[in-house]
């Protein structure tokens, strides 16, 4: 069982108040380990330099958007097996086979609970203590 | 919070108007410039949003869940998905986020005595406006009056018109008269 305040958690959204909303959420859980980025270019340069065990990422994102972050993260070998969970929208049925396709780890629908973010990790993690 | 501003007339565009109901938890984005959102507001609020380049415009409805503590941030949660959701509607048709501005509307106080939920959505969208770099170009809040919206997409224009009189003071309290004459009431 991992701790959740052991993992290291990297929050990609465009929106400033959604990337708060979700780390409220995980420090709710016990997660203290969070950086934050603001799209997917910036994020794929944070986990290079700073590893992270867990991406949380929305999809639409400047520059390059949540499928392009998981493409990246995974032809790379450094972050290749880092988790990832993409946050979408209720109607992104097809993002979401998509996503599976280029190994996204699950999927959270946005407007989320706490509960079901947990239920997300826990689901890629094991449960958190 | 009750700090209206005043919006100018539209004039009426050549064609056919089409008149587009935006209900609360739905959104819409256009460019036609025969389009003409529109919705009803009383505590919801609803965001209209504007790329001048692009001529692209768009409306949303949206509530917050009367919740206190934790269950706010589900509320807020909420919020941030309607937002976000208008937003992504904008980029999809070709508006730039760094161009937006944004119209408020809504967020009265519809009954009184109740927790003034009103106020926490307009509070919600006025945070998640200014935390977003967005440009608030104009914003009516508040009161106790609901609100029609009418907004012109492709042109940005805005105007409201309030619906219901404000709610009226309450009746004096008169005396109870000592000696109430029941007439014949047969009890049994």
């Amino acid at each position: 069982m991992p701790a959740a305040n052991a993992l290291k958690v990297l929050v990609v959204d465009d929106q400033l108040t959604m990337r708060a909303l979700v780390r409220s959420g995980l420090q709710q859980i016990g997660v203290t380990q969070i950086q934050e980025a603001a799209d997917g270019e910036d994020a794929l340069r944070m986990a290079v330099d700073r590893p992270v065990n867990l991406i949380l990422s929305d999809y639409n994102m400047p520059k390059l958007d949540g499928l392009g972050l998981l493409r990246a993260v995974r032809t790379y070998g450094p972050t290749s097996k880092v988790a990832f969970i993409m946050l979408t929208g209720r109607a992104d049925t097809d993002l979401v086979k998509r996503a599976a396709q280029f190994g996204v780890n699950n999927y959270l629908v946005k407007p989320f609970t706490v509960q079901g973010l947990r239920g997300k990790i826990e689901q890629v993690f094991g449960a958190l203590t | 919070m009750n700090t209206n501003r005043v919006f100018q007339p539209v004039a009426t565009s050549p064609g056919p108007l089409q008149k587009i109901h935006v209900i609360q938890g739905e959104y819409h984005v256009a460019s036609d410039p025969n389009v003409m959102l529109t919705t009803v507001l009383g505590s919801c609020v609803s965001t209209c949003l504007f790329d001048p380049v692009a001529g692209v415009g768009g409306m949303n409805h949206f509530l917050l869940a009367e919740q206190t503590g934790r269950g706010s941030e589900d509320a807020m949660r909420y919020g941030a998905y309607a937002m976000e959701m208008l937003i992504n509607g904008m980029l999809k048709r070709g508006a730039r986020r760094e161009r937006f501005q944004a119209k408020l509307f809504g967020g009265a106080r519809m009954m009184a005595g109740l927790s003034d939920v009103g106020a926490d959505n307009a509070r919600f969208a006025l945070k998640f406006i200014e935390d977003e770099g967005i440009v608030l170009t104009g914003h009516s809040l508040g009161g106790t009056a609901a609100r029609r919206v009418e907004f012109w997409p492709a042109s940005g224009r805005a105007r409201q018109r309030l619906n219901a009189v404000e709610e009226p003071p309450p009746p004096p309290i008169q005396k109870a008269p000592n000696k109430v004459d029941l007439g014949e009431v047969e009890l049994f």
